[in-house]
């Protein structure tokens, strides 16, 4: 790798060729702050806050635009710096409202933070400030399905012009007028209108886009946990952070408060699909299943574990000691690893050793309107893990590529040659998707018994003989294979809701109530046997996968110390998660946490 | 609209922005001989840059219909190959794109500091009293719009008003209310024209530049 | 010796314009004809050693720009003619386009070979719409004659010049911007380096010349590099087109040598012939409205790109605004400003929110109602941009400000005091409408 060395603030600091000033100060742990400058994006040089002093150079210099050389010598403390950029901080806030308190981005704000340590200690401006849709929140506008912009707000730095140009791959958003009346805007007010649209909400640096999912529901101090995890709504798998509000246990509404992206430049770089980010709340939702239930009679109803166990043990062992070929599994490509794992010993162990072949994986597909040019291409498999389902043995056909090729169970099923479906399906609604023909044939009774494991209520929940609770993937530390075949940790944020469990755990007793033994006490149990059973390729290490924990509040407020602030910005687009940069890859992936500053 | 297989997007409104939008305007089209002109102009530019022709392609526009509504930016976005707020984006940048309907003759008064110092301040003023308008409005006719711009490059003319794409030079502050009177009956030719451009155009002896002779305005 | 017009010779001639003339009287396109003889780096060693430095403000030695322009890539490589002539007190590129412009035309193709370009854009405002008409008619019949298109002069050079329409906008006279503009975008400057040199104009190797200085091009390659550098002073060598206007008694253009003083092209009969109605001048801003001031006394000096540098102002696109003691420093600076707020790209912060705050405190200041500290704040403010901004819009912009507090700060002082203007003049605004939206 070639490298050069320069000296900041009378640091040696070694980088990279082709790194930036501004890079390398950030990586050297050399706070500068900066605004239109984003890692993902091009480089525009516009803000001007990130000006360094630089010797042989006769002004003063925006680091954000200059190629580091050898034997530079960069001062970021140089009074005539700190003068500089103080008085670029002044020009940036003599039309920013101080509504700090009511601003979504209160509290993780650069310019806030920024401000507190390079702006100047007070404004001379004593002109009104400019104002454009109205003052205080009612300058929020609609600017889009999923957004609102406050242009009184608006630094301008044009992050989010260049993201939908850049990234998006459409340029929707635009400037209109120029100088000193520019305001950021979308043709004729129409907004935006993408597939990742929320990224908007994370490349501003400022409050001035928000999305309405988050719309004065948490405030940062609110936020007592950041989880790092992946999403598992679709086959790319994007590394992501799950935030958790501080709310007491009798408060209504839920605990999982948004999901943003995570940096990984392997997988998703610093972005994520609306999808993956918006789509959570059925998972505190009010359809989620959250006790066992057996059908007595006609109607369905709620039992505890340990009275469905043997009634499933019996009903079960009544179709296959009759005929073994009449029992079928229909399992969701939303399913771990893990999962998939207990799920196959479970069939060889009830079914002999070609038990697998009972097993049909399903999930669905939808291709995703997206601009040719897009370079965050969101995957048109619906399932995070058809790869694993397929490295596990499972016949997954065309796999990522193709739709799953249910028509000979269904052919089954319908013929009444099947007894009996056990469903496993821990994803949202219409995952496994279209199973009419199995409601059906339970209407019609061509089908004597139907198990449904899953965590939200469905027509076909509605139509089993027992109903078992799963966990959502935000539930439980498992791992799934994305697209690329890359083995990814999603780490238990919240608790399974009243009675429901892992899916693992729930796989484990029943094996163990139909007389199996399935020596597993946790779901770390599983990943080392899984790791044991697939040696040499990338499962060898799934044993030493690291999970993300809960960060505590007092761990973030430590955090949120200003001096740290910008590893956040520059790992985490100005969204002030807690950990480090924790890119998943293969085998290893613990996570790298930043040393925080104690407060005071 | 929603890209999401399952979710819906909240399709509530929350609160409607102030800005004031282009007119959505009929259905535009250019003209058979305009489409030939911005056809021949883009040829001007490497095939892959046919963003260069925007600012031809806008100016095609705005004088098929006098000034550009949405429909009219839509399909100039067509015809470059960009989205329609690219072209919102360039239009509202450039002083001489109209969004809104302007009069028949749009009187451009150089405001800068060569023609201040004599007496453009004072030709807005007696041309905004003989139009009854103020700088950016339209009268109620139709027939004028007075704007004051910047610099307009004949600074040994001052004050120099641009009507259209003419020029009228040296317009004194006293002379302004017969220009307008002159415009009512005569139209386009109660214009100096400019100085150089008239000789080039009539190919009669001409003055030059460098002198302040008192007659030669007509 | 008489200074002999070379650039503006014929100007007054009837059809001065045209083809016919510029061939009879200016050895029309033998220029080209030498030039295509030549290696191309044989053109830009001619140009370098004639020390032609550029017009269009910053005066950079054109043949280094040239040679600078990158050779080894296969991209093509682009001329981009700066007609953009935007600056307050400019108006020489309009003179010269209007009536000789196959100078222009030879100069552009002449650059085109010397830099391996095939192209010529001639990026014009949009104001000039009929100084347009004329050079597309005439660059029409370039074509005709063969001195441009295909093979010119059986060479097996091509070259084509386009004229490119602006559409009102003064920062499109800025390099970058001006590329920005010409590739369909809101003309923003762009962070240099890259420079156009390395990637300009869609992102390829891109000379952007000013109309004045391609004009002087034919007249090195015809005359010499030794005629061109030994007109005027050392350094600041050929003809240079002065626009001189305001309060003077003839303002035009004037074509004179670089050896001519300030003095000369303001009172001098040959040039702008003295002040309007003898009333005495106040001061001069000698090169566009970006440049500071210079007073009554240091008017002999050399208007030359270094002697006008030394008095402490700059000769910029030699602009010369004379105005006379009627002139209230403060409303001057107003008026300025107002034009920079209006022109400011608003890309980069301090210029977008500089120049806002600087017009308000200056109208606040002219109305009567400005404090004691709005001075400190002018001067800090104005400091705030200076050196700060991605172009050198942001320095223009401070710099009325900077100069008028330096020179007449008295009079900011006693505005202050009066609560009103001290120096309202008769032809200013009877109401203060004008500048007020």
């Amino acid at each position: 790798m070639d490298t050069v060395t320069l000296t900041i603030d009378g640091r040696p600091i070694t980088v990279q060729k082709g790194k930036t000033v501004l890079q390398a100060a950030l990586e050297a742990g050399i706070s500068v702050p900066y605004y239109c400058y984003h890692p993902g994006i091009s480089i525009d040089g516009s803000c001007r806050v990130c000006v360094v002093k630089i010797e042989k150079m006769p002004k003063l210099q925006t680091s954000c635009s200059t190629t580091c050389t050898d034997g530079m010598v960069v001062m970021t403390r140089d009074p005539e710096v700190v003068e500089a950029r103080a008085g670029v901080f002044e020009f940036l806030l003599v039309n920013h409202p101080l509504d700090c308190p009511v601003c979504d981005k209160g509290g993780e704000c650069p310019l806030q933070d920024f401000s507190y340590t390079f702006g100047p200690a007070e404004s001379r401006m004593d002109f009104p400030r400019r104002v454009f849709d109205g003052e205080g929140v009612k300058a929020d506008v609609d600017f889009g399905p999923t957004l609102m912009l406050n242009r009184n707000r608006c630094i301008l730095c044009t992050r989010c012009v260049r993201f939908m140009k850049e990234i998006d791959a459409d340029a929707q958003i635009n400037i209109v007028d120029r100088g000193y009346g520019s305001e950021i805007a979308t043709f004729q007010e129409q907004g935006v209108h993408t597939l990742i649209s929320g990224n908007l909400m994370d490349v501003c640096p400022v409050g001035a886009i928000t999305t309405r999912d988050y719309r004065f529901k948490s405030r940062p101090w609110d936020n007592p946990g950041v989880v790092d995890t992946i999403c598992t709504l679709c086959s790319k798998g994007c590394n992501t952070s799950a935030w958790l509000k501080a709310k007491p246990e009798w408060a209504r509404g839920s605990r999982l408060i948004r999901m943003t992206p995570r940096f990984n430049p392997d997988v998703n770089n610093y972005w994520m699909c609306d999808i993956g980010r918006f789509d959570y709340h059925w998972v505190e939702g009010e359809t989620r299943l959250r006790r066992p239930m057996m059908r007595r009679g006609t109607a369905l109803e709620p039992a505890a574990w340990h009275d469905v166990e043997p009634r499933l043990r019996d009903r079960i062992q009544e179709v296959v000691t009759a005929d073994p070929t009449a029992v079928r599994f229909l399992v969701s490509a939303h399913a771990s690893n893990e999962e998939l794992f207990v799920v196959k010993q479970l069939v060889e162990g009830l079914l002999g050793a070609d038990g697998i072949k009972a097993v049909s994986m399903t999930w669905t597909r939808s291709e995703k309107p997206q601009p040719a040019g897009t370079k965050f291409k969101v995957p048109a498999t619906d399932a995070p893990n058809v790869n694993g389902a397929r490295d596990l043995g499972y016949d997954v056909g065309q796999g990522n590529d193709g739709l799953p090729d249910l028509t000979a169970l269904r052919t089954a099923v319908e013929g009444g040659r099947v007894k009996a479906v056990y469903v496993i399906d821990p994803g949202p609604q219409g995952s496994i998707g279209d199973v009419s023909w199995l409601i059906e044939a339970r209407r019609n009774g061509t089908l004597p018994l139907l198990i449904v494991q899953g965590v939200v209520t469905t027509p076909l929940t509605d139509a089993a003989d027992f109903v078992l609770p799963g966990a959502a993937y935000v539930e439980k530390d498992a791992l799934y294979t994305n697209d690329q075949g890359r083995v990814q940790a999603a780490s238990s944020a919240i608790a399974p809701p009243g009675e429901a469990l892992e899916d693992w755990q729930i796989l484990v007793n029943v094996a163990r109530a139909l007389g199996l033994t399935l020596p597993y006490t946790s779901s770390s149990d599983v990943r080392r046997a899984l790791a044991a059973a697939m040696p040499g390729g990338p499962y060898a290490d799934a044993d030493k996968i690291g999970f993300a924990q809960p960060l505590p509040a007092s761990s973030w407020l430590q955090a949120s110390n200003p001096s740290e602030r910008w590893k956040w910005d520059f790992f985490f687009q100005d969204l002030p998660p807690v950990k480090g940069h924790s890119v998943q890859t293969e085998g290893s992936a613990q996570a790298l946490f930043i040393p925080l500053k104690p407060v005071g | 609209m929603s890209f999401h297989p399952r979710m819906e997007y909240a399709p509530a409104k929350f609160h409607k922005s102030e800005r004031t939008l282009a007119e959505q305007g009929g259905d535009f089209k250019y003209t058979p001989e305009n489409q030939a002109k911005f056809d021949e102009n883009v040829t001007h530019y490497p095939p892959e840059q046919r963003k260069s022709a925007i600012l031809f392609a806008l100016y095609l526009a705005q004088g098929q219909q006098g000034y550009l509504t949405a429909a009219a930016m839509q399909h100039v976005a067509q015809q470059i190959g960009c989205t329609a707020a690219e072209v919102e984006d360039v239009v509202t940048y450039y002083t001489m794109f109209y969004r809104t309907p302007v009069g028949k003759y749009v009187i451009n008064v150089c405001r800068t500091l060569s023609c201040a110092l004599l007496g453009a301040e004072r030709v807005t003023e007696e041309l905004s009293a003989a139009l009854g308008i103020k700088p950016g409005e339209t009268d109620p006719t139709g027939t004028f719009t007075l704007v004051e711009v910047e610099c307009l490059g004949a600074c040994d003319r001052a004050p120099v008003v641009m009507v259209n794409d003419e020029w009228h030079e040296r317009l004194a502050p006293e002379q302004s209310a017969k220009l307008i009177a002159d415009i009512r009956t005569k139209g386009a030719a109660a214009f100096t024209g400019c100085h150089l451009n008239k000789e080039a155009q009539q190919g009669a002896g001409a003055r030059g530049t460098g002198d302040r002779g008192k007659g030669d305005r007509t | 010796m008489a200074y002999q017009r070379v650039l503006t010779q014929y100007i007054n001639e009837p059809g001065s314009y045209t083809l016919d003339s510029y061939l009879k009287h200016q050895r029309g396109y033998e220029g080209l004809r030498k030039a295509l003889t030549l290696k191309p780096g044989e053109i830009i060693d001619q140009v370098k050693a004639s020390g032609l430095r550029g017009r269009g403000g910053a005066g950079f030695p054109t043949g280094m720009k040239w040679q600078f322009v990158l050779k080894d890539t296969p991209k093509p490589k682009y001329i981009c003619c700066n007609a953009d002539e935007s600056e307050p007190g400019t108006f020489k590129d309009h003179v010269l386009m209007e009536r000789n412009p196959h100078l222009l035309i030879e100069g552009c193709a002449i650059g085109c070979y010397a830099i391996g370009a095939k192209v010529a854009y001639i990026y014009i405002r949009g104001e000039f719409y009929h100084v347009q008409q004329i050079l597309e008619a005439e660059i029409e019949k370039a074509y005709k004659a063969g001195y441009l298109g295909k093979n010119i002069f059986g060479s097996g050079f091509d070259c084509d010049v386009y004229v490119h329409r602006g559409a009102g906008a003064y920062e499109a006279g800025e390099e970058t911007a001006l590329i920005e503009s010409l590739e369909g975008k809101r003309a923003q400057p762009r962070i240099k380096p890259p420079f156009p040199a390395v990637a300009g104009l869609y992102q390829c190797p891109t000379a952007v010349n000013n109309v004045e200085t391609l004009c002087n091009v034919p007249l090195i390659i015809m005359n010499g590099p030794e005629w061109f550098s030994k007109l005027g002073p050392e350094k600041n060598g050929g003809p240079k087109l002065y626009c001189i206007s305001g309060h003077v008694k003839k303002p035009g253009v004037y074509e004179a040598a670089m050896d001519t003083t300030l003095r000369e092209l303001i009172y001098d009969e040959r040039f702008a012939g003295g002040m309007m109605d003898e009333r005495p001048m106040k001061a001069v801003i000698p090169g566009g409205s970006s440049v500071p001031l210079l007073l009554p006394d240091q008017l002999d000096i050399p208007a030359s790109f270094d002697g006008v540098q030394k008095a402490g102002s700059l000769l910029g696109s030699a602009g010369l605004i004379v105005f006379n003691d009627s002139v209230c420093a403060v409303w001057l600076a107003m008026n300025l400003l107002h034009f920079y707020r209006h022109e400011s790209c608003g890309k980069c912060t301090p210029c977008r929110e500089g120049t806002d705050w600087l017009l308000k405190l200056l109208m606040r200041i002219e109305r009567g109602e400005g404090q004691p500290k709005d001075l400190d704040l002018l001067f800090g403010v104005s400091n705030n941009i200076v050196g700060k901004t991605l172009c050198a819009f942001g320095d223009a912009a401070a710099t009325p400000v900077l100069s008028t507090m330096k020179l007449f700060r008295d009079e900011y002082e006693a505005h202050i005091r009066a609560g009103a203007c001290t120096l309202p003049a008769p032809w200013r605004a009877k109401h203060a409408m004008a500048g007020a939206h």
